[in-house]
């Protein structure tokens, strides 16, 4: 989930002016086990007889419209695309990223696919996890109530 | 061939009241206890005499086990004179050690009160407290200790205690949330029916997140690096080293090496030119084994490690590394020892329990 603007702005201002004490909340790592992390559904992705998976990330042609120009001056293709290699324990994180499985509930399954002791587990995950959220590849969503 | 530590987990089985495998077992300098399973060591100290270890419930983390311990024959030093302290480093102490005093428990517990009073001041949560007459406990009543227990800003049930063999003042407590009242009586109570707070046959036990050695009690712990995934436990007494390593996710490790090439790898020197061979664990298990005597280049860098100390000078080394299918981990024990000291290998190596 993208932050507004503004709180963005107010945010980048306090880690450039430690003094003013802004720093964004703590996040309380029960809230963060009840999450759903759901893959981009611009990715497209294939597993390997190996058992590693290859992400395939569409790439956006960068800087604006003189960017565009330039690319098309010296016919570098438009639809560029980067492809990721996961290992064999996050291409099975991967395919569990999708939207029905808590974080809690990945970090249980993956502990007990590969034997792992629950806290290693749980910093690996919540780990790699952080790192396919920074690159826009998961989002996390929060299963809301329905109320009557 | 049934170890010492085999015989207490199935003493401590019936005691923690869970079936083998189905709890966590946990030991740090000198103490060890048995919890439910999924328990796991987050916090630690590296200091003997005086530390502390902290054990979190699993998931939501809203329980756990606090241990805080001090020596109380090293708090109270006696006569530290220049004289004792040369004699003491030239091993030739001439007086005996003074009669350690026994420590003021009421003393020590009104303390830990009155800070977890203040906690709860802080979170502007009520404060209550219980404490039980002084009782002695053990097999030869060696501890004097004091049940307690507390609530405000949560809840929390503890136990102080003096041990006259190893002279630790031990404070352990469950905490956990005021709503948790029951399940905080049921960890205390696994708690203090396997809590040691000293080695047992002259063996420590370490123990944590499916690690479970047994090391010789005047080997201190001198690195460790603990990490997802990778286990590392060094200890050193003098010039000597014992070297813990245990890998995760063995079976994706070991897709590119053998065992052999695993651990020619990971050796703490090369042993390739050691006279290897291969042996099997007491688990059963194939295991990639070396043993040799060090190369002079591997004595230079010792007595630099030794910082030109030669009191037991490693010369020798022997180690061993074994994939464990059971728990899809690659475990490796290595011995840097004196000419002296024979067998110590094959010792650790028996205590070390892979699942």
């Amino acid at each position: 989930m993208r932050l507004p603007l503004k709180t963005r702005l107010y945010y980048t201002v306090g880690r450039h002016l430690p003094f003013l004490k802004i720093r964004p909340p703590d996040i309380d790592r029960r809230a963060v086990l009840t999450l759903r992390p759901g893959r981009n559904s611009v990715l497209s992705w294939e597993k390997q007889e190996s058992g590693e998976t290859i992400l395939t990330v569409p790439m956006k042609p960068q800087g604006g419209r003189m960017g565009r120009a330039m690319a098309k001056w010296f016919r570098i293709p438009e639809n560029i695309e980067k492809r990721v290699e996961l290992d064999e324990v996050g291409g099975y994180v991967w395919e569990l990223c999708d939207g029905s499985h808590t974080v809690e509930a990945i970090v249980q399954k993956t502990g007990r696919h590969y034997k792992m002791n629950r806290r290693e587990a749980e910093v690996s995950v919540t780990m790699f996890l952080q790192m396919l959220h920074e690159r826009h590849f998961i989002a996390f969503y929060k299963k809301v109530s329905k109320r009557a | 061939m049934t170890t010492r530590l085999d015989m207490e987990k199935q003493a401590e089985k019936e005691a923690a009241g869970a079936p083998f495998g189905e709890r966590a077992v946990i030991g740090w300098q000198g103490i060890r206890c048995v919890l439910p399973p999924g328990w796991n060591v987050s916090g630690f100290s590296l200091d003997r005499d005086s530390g502390y270890l902290r054990v979190d419930s699993p998931g939501s983390a809203t329980m756990a086990v606090q241990i805080r311990w001090t020596n109380a024959a090293a708090a109270n030093p006696g006569s530290q004179s220049l004289y004792a302290l040369l004699m003491q480093r030239l091993g030739r102490r001439r007086q005996p050690a003074p009669p350690v005093q026994k420590p003021d428990l009421k003393m020590n517990l009104e303390k830990v009160l009155k800070d977890t009073a203040k906690q709860a001041r802080k979170s502007k949560a009520g404060f209550e407290s219980a404490v039980k007459p002084e009782k002695t406990e053990g097999e030869n009543g060696e501890r004097t200790a004091i049940n307690f227990s507390w609530s405000g800003g949560g809840r929390g049930q503890g136990k102080i205690w003096y041990c006259q063999t190893c002279h630790r003042v031990v404070v352990a407590q469950v905490l956990g949330l005021a709503k948790d009242q029951a399940a905080i009586a049921a960890v205390a109570s696994q708690l203090f029916a396997t809590l040691h707070d000293h080695a047992g046959e002259g063996y420590d036990l370490w123990a944590l997140y499916d690690l479970q050695v047994e090391i010789p009690q005047d080997f201190r712990l001198e690195a460790q690096d603990l990490r997802a995934g990778y286990l590392n436990l060094t200890f050193a007494r003098g010039g000597e080293k014992i070297v813990v390593d245990r890998w995760g996710l063995a079976s994706m490790a070991l897709k590119k090496f053998t065992v052999q090439e695993w651990f020619v790898r990971h050796a703490r020197i090369a042993v390739k030119r050691l006279a290897a061979g291969e042996e099997i664990t007491p688990r059963g298990h194939r295991m990639a084994h070396a043993a040799g005597r060090f190369s002079l280049l591997e004595r230079l860098r010792a007595l630099r490690e030794t910082r030109g100390s030669l009191r037991r000078f490693p010369t020798q080394y022997e180690g061993g590394a074994w994939e464990c299918p059971e728990s899809n981990k690659i475990y490796m024990v290595q011995v840097l020892h004196s000419a002296r000291t024979v067998g110590l290998w094959q010792e650790v190596m028996r205590r070390c329990v892979c699942h």
